[in-house]
């Protein structure tokens, strides 16, 4: 089967025995959070050369604390646990988180964690579209060093993260934003239990005129190959009194910074036109919030 | 009239393995296992059309664990066609697969076999044989396979042309002569697997003497045996085929003998080792699948709505070896394309075409989907364009009760009320309301449309060369319960509960005092396969006279031991008492332990004789064909909201009227419903297998890959009509649902599509880029 060559399966209750197995096995040690997305890739043959798995749980990595300033989220914590962050009801500013966690399926919820949904780096996935959106922090841990990196600086490639051997994602930070602000996120997908065509994230901050003070656009799902900003639709909003006209201007505008790929879920002249309708109803969405 | 006063029949009752089977499913056989068991797996050729030139086994041999290997020259080289429900020398079908051959005619066709101590092993063994290949053209598309030059897939077979079948009624030139409106439309469909559950899995064993005894997921038993003894060149009565409790799911597709099964054997026998092969998903997804067609429809109309004349051709990819290709076409053609609705001149011509893609297999509705999305959608776009009603329209052209059955005219349509499920299923979906085609405003847009299939089968009586025969043993027991068994399997649809209401209503006792007794070939009589929409009609027919013959002993030895008549007397849950007297009664297990009991009983009283005549297990036996093949009449009416931002569908309401004589479980025949629009539902708007242009390899591996919908995608609110129309054939007057409820959901979709859009789209799956492209916006 696909872990032919393991050899070590390795519970670390500290980060010191997390260093001292991945320094044993070097590039051949994988984490494991939930082991959803592992679990494909041990199916379809592509964990052939691993030989260490390193387990998590035990680091104490779970859990959720929402303050004045943002929210913070623990690695391992599970969608499901997510959801019951108390926040998600009620702050329009995560109103993309909210929408994003209405789409795995349940069994995938009760498993999957925040830390493995990023790391990993898979342009497929909803929750890391809308934790771009909403500007997530991650804390990096490795050997004895801690470091802060912004959530685009994790995206190395298709399925490749930046980590170094032996590091791993312990929180995720997102703060809240200045002034009136909402997010929203919506998914476009063949089944329930299925992967995004495109998905579309979007956090705007207006002025009491109105205004877009700020606004960050995040699409994924085969539109490159890890989730994207669309700068150039970004730039027409910002600063602009928003219109149904300016809207649809930007939301067309994604087409510019994404390059669709075509594969068995959808045509890139679908995923193209797809981007731009998304946007749109997912910019809408969340203006509809501010009120 | 309709028998009311039934005990069991009729009841909502629950599934004996509903429990066993959600807590792991201990019968299924993918959960069997024997003790020193090794583990096959097979080699897959990489090519679509080659010659094996050399294999080289040695390194693989040599791999510690590794206890035997076969390649083509290891297996007998008998030719074979896989399809169970036809005799193995049938002249009906031609044979072309091997188990084992040197020329491979599809990506994934199996080269050679291992057995290991671990699957492992067998497949790191699998990775040390070395084939040389010659490679050969190969050709995908069936038109492009019938084309001078394209490579030759069998030997012989001139443009690769199987079969070209045919048949005319009347004189169809003169018949579009006669037509005041002439309608024409090509209608294509595309490859979609079952996605059974269980995988294919199957266990052999041989004994010293050579004999095989093979556990497998199979959904006929007889036909296992049968197509084992044929293809290893030995007489039937070498190989037990053993009855799983239950299987999980065959939708058609476990009708067929794959590979694993004879490897298996061969291996076993080599080994003298139980060997068991499991498919993998993708294995399962290249063992077969639905034919793909293209149908030319071509109808002339006269201006009150009736046939002139019908004409239609269809291209059949039966894919790289013949299986039901010729076959399938047939049924698709009678039963799906021409005899449901009535016109003077009628004309098809099929081409069943080779090529080199992964075999066609039966898939619920046998041909029936295909045809339908073409029938139902023309009847769609006629009544559109000249204003009929469509309801009114399909009534005017479709058969009445009583008329003699189109497929056979010694039959009668006795029991056929597609009227009503035409009228009731309109009044519940609201069809009066039915806005006009497109006139929906918004970004998202509803639409209802509607499909029927007016004739189709409760078995197979009257096909040639297919089987259609069913047996039943039913055995009392002293607690005054019985066993039933039967060598039908149960795929999952719930036949095992079925059939045990059947025979307790005939027997008089309660639902749960009967129990399904599985055996294996050697012990039960025959029974043709769970396949076409045949077990409650056919196999409940056979389990209804053996329960007749059982209750006639169990009567005979009441009046002995009750000194009545027999004729007075009558069963009822579980007691037997003299009609008119209920005070004169004697439960069913006093009678079966009198029966059962010594020649001297010595009870409180002292020794009594009992008399010879009460002597005797109590039992019955049949085996019996129906006298006819009762026709369900259905109509399916769907409302569908489309996004024309996005082109996605959704399904939102479904009403489901089908006249099926008699409902025997309702909580079953709803189950049935509700997966027939599931995988309709599929078939319509998402799934299909994908193939790589070049090399003709599947894409399609697992259910990442293959979209099927989730609960998420079925409408939530699914509302069944069923109509007891009381089929004079059929036991306790039931007839047939299972196929029927999968043929109509797709031209149901797709005229709801066209209701809500004004866009009709022609070829499945429905998918949202299609839309988009018909709407001009991609
Ligand atoms: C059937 C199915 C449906 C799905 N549907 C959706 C959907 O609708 N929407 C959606 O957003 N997602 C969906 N997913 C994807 C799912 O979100 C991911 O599989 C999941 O988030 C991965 O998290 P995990 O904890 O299971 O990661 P794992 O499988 O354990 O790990 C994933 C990767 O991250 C690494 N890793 C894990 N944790 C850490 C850490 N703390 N630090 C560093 N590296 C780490 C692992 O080594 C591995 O490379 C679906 C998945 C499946 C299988």
């Amino acid at each position: 089967m696909a872990l032919v060559k393991l050899k070590e399966f390795c519970i670390p209750e500290s980060p010191g025995q997390v260093s001292a197995c991945a320094a044993k096995y070097g590039d051949n040690a994988l984490i494991l959070g939930g082991g959803s997305f592992i679990h494909g890739l041990e199916a379809r043959g592509l964990l052939s050369e691993v030989e260490a798995l390193i387990d998590i749980r035990k680091l104490g990595l779970a859990g959720m604390a929402a303050t004045g300033e943002g929210v913070r989220i623990g690695a391992m914590t599970t969608f499901a646990e997510l959801e019951k962050l108390p926040e998600l009801a009620s702050a329009a500013w995560l109103g993309a988180l909210k929408d994003a966690l209405t789409y795995p399926p349940m069994q995938i919820k009760n498993v999957a964690t925040v830390g493995g949904c990023i790391a990993a780096s898979c342009p497929f996935f909803d929750i890391p579209t809308a934790f771009l959106a909403l500007d997530a922090k991650l804390t990096v841990s490795g050997a004895g060093a801690k470091r802060e990196i912004g959530l685009a600086e994790l995206f190395a490639g298709l399925f490749e993260n930046s980590l170094e051997p032996g590091e791993l994602i312990t929180e995720v930070r997102l703060a809240k934003p200045a002034g009136r602000a909402a997010s929203a996120f919506i998914k476009l997908e063949g089944t329930a239990n299925d992967l995004a065509i495109v998905n579309a994230a979007v956090r705007i901050s207006v002025d009491a005129a109105g205004v877009c003070q700020e606004v960050r656009i995040a699409l994924g799902g085969g539109v490159g190959d890890s989730v994207v900003r669309s700068a150039s639709a970004e730039k027409l909003l910002l600063g602009q009194k928003l219109s149904a006209d300016l809207i649809q201007h930007a939301a067309e505008a994604v087409g510019q910074d994404i390059s669709p790929m075509e594969d068995h879920r959808a045509t890139a002249a679908y995923r193209l036109a797809m981007a731009k309708v998304i946007t749109r109803r997912a910019l809408n969405q969340a203006l509809s919030r501010l009120n | 009239m309709l028998m009311t006063n039934l005990n069991v029949v009729g009841k909502r009752v629950l599934r004996q393995d509903a429990y066993e089977k959600v807590v792991g499913g201990k019968g299924f056989p993918v959960n069997f296992s024997l003790p020193g068991m090794l583990h096959g797996k097979m080699l897959r050729s990489p090519y679509p059309h080659a010659r094996i030139l050399r294999i080289d086994t040695s390194r693989a041999e040599q791999l510690p664990g590794v206890k035997a290997v076969m390649t083509p020259k290891d297996v007998p080289q008998i030719p074979f066609n896989p399809i169970f429900f036809m005799p193995a020398g049938s002249m009906g079908i031609h044979r072309d697969m091997l188990i084992l051959s040197d020329t491979v005619r599809f990506a994934g066709q199996p080269v050679a076999a291992v057995a290991a101590t671990t699957v492992a092993i067998a497949e790191q063994a699998l990775q040390l044989i070395d084939v040389e290949y010659e490679e050969l053209l190969a050709v995908f598309d069936p038109e492009e396979a019938m084309k001078e030059g394209a490579p030759e897939i069998h030997v012989g077979v001139k443009n690769n042309i199987r079969d070209t079948p045919s048949f005319s009624a009347g004189d169809v030139e003169a018949g579009f002569k006669d037509a005041d409106y002439i309608f024409e439309g090509t209608y294509e469909t595309q490859r979609v697997h079952t996605c059974y559950m269980e995988p294919r899995v199957c266990v052999s064993d041989t004994d010293s003497n050579g004999h095989i005894t093979i556990y497998s997921s199979i959904g006929h038993l007889f036909g296992l045996r049968e197509r084992m003894a044929y293809v290893l060149g030995l007489p039937v009565s070498k190989v037990t085929a053993v009855q799983a409790p239950y299987v999980g799911g065959s939708f058609g597709s476990k009708i067929d003998f794959a590979y694993i099964e004879a490897l298996s054997a061969l291996l076993s026998a080599k080994t003298r080792k139980p060997v068991r092969f499991e498919h993998t998903r993708y294995e399962d997804f290249i063992c077969n699948a639905r034919h793909p067609m293209k149908v030319h429809l071509k109808t002339g109309i006269k201006k009150d709505g009736t046939f002139t004349a019908r004409y239609a051709s269809t291209l059949c990819d039966t894919s790289a070896y013949s299986t039901h290709g010729p076959e399938v076409i047939l049924v698709h053609a009678y039963f799906g394309l021409m005899l449901g609705y009535r016109s003077p001149h009628m004309k098809w011509e099929g081409t069943v075409v080779f090529t080199n893609n992964m075999p066609g297999g039966a898939f619920r509705g046998y041909g029936a989907p295909q045809a339908a999305f073409a029938v139902e959608s023309q009847i769609d776009e006629i009544c559109d364009k000249l204003g009929f009603d469509p309801i009114e329209f399909r009534l005017k052209n479709t058969p009445r009760q009583g008329d003699p059955h189109p497929f056979n005219p010694e039959w009668k349509l006795n029991s056929y009320a597609l009227d009503e499920c035409l009228n009731k299923g309109a009044e519940r979906m609201g069809w009066s309301q039915r806005a006009k085609t497109g006139s929906a405003s918004g970004a998202k847009k509803r639409g209802i449309g509607m499909a029927a299939h007016p004739l189709w089968v409760s078995g197979c009586v009257g096909f040639p060369d297919i089987y259609e025969h069913s047996g039943a043993i039913i055995r009392l027991n002293v607690d005054g319960t019985a066993y039933l068994s039967s060598a039908t399997m149960d795929i999952g649809s719930g036949q095992n509960t079925t059939l045990c209401q059947i025979a307790a209503e005939e027997l008089g006792l309660a639902f749960d005092s009967v129990r399904m007794a599985p055996g294996n070939t050697d012990n039960l009589p025959f029974d043709a396969p769970t396949h076409a929409s045949r077990v409650t009609y056919s196999s409940g027919n056979a389990v209804k006279v053996a329960a007749a013959d059982a209750k006639k002993n169990l009567l005979e030895v009441a009046a002995t031991v009750m000194e009545a008549n027999v004729a007075d007397l009558e069963v009822r849950d579980g007691m037997i008492t003299v009609k008119g007297s209920p005070a004169q009664a004697m439960s069913v297990a006093d009678v079966v332990k009198r029966a059962e009991s010594p020649f001297m009983v010595i009870g409180a009283q002292g020794p009594a004789p009992t008399t010879l005549k009460e002597k005797g297990t109590i039992m019955g036996i049949s085996s019996v064909a129906p006298p006819a093949n009762a026709s369900p009449a259905v109509a399916e009416f769907v409302e569908v909201e489309v996004d024309t931002e996005t082109g996605q569908v959704k399904v939102l309401r479904a009403v489901y009227a089908h006249d099926l004589g008699r409902v025997v479980n309702p909580a079953a025949a709803e189950g049935q419903v509700e997966g027939g629009l599931q995988q309709g539902i599929g078939f319509a708007l998402m799934e299909k297998m994908l193939f790589d242009p070049e090399t003709g390899a599947c894409l399609t591996s697992d259910f990442l890959d293959y979209k099927m919908p989730t609960a998420v995608e079925m409408p939530s609110k699914i509302e069944c009509i069923f109509i007891e129309s009381n089929e004079p054939t059929g036991p306790f007057g039931a007839k047939s649902l299972a196929e029927a409820c999968l043929i109509v959901p797709a031209p149901a979709i797709a005229n709801a599509i066209y209701n809500a859009i004004g866009v009709r789209i022609r070829s499945l799956p429905i998918t949202p880029e299609k839309i988009l492209a018909a709407l001009g916006k991609l």
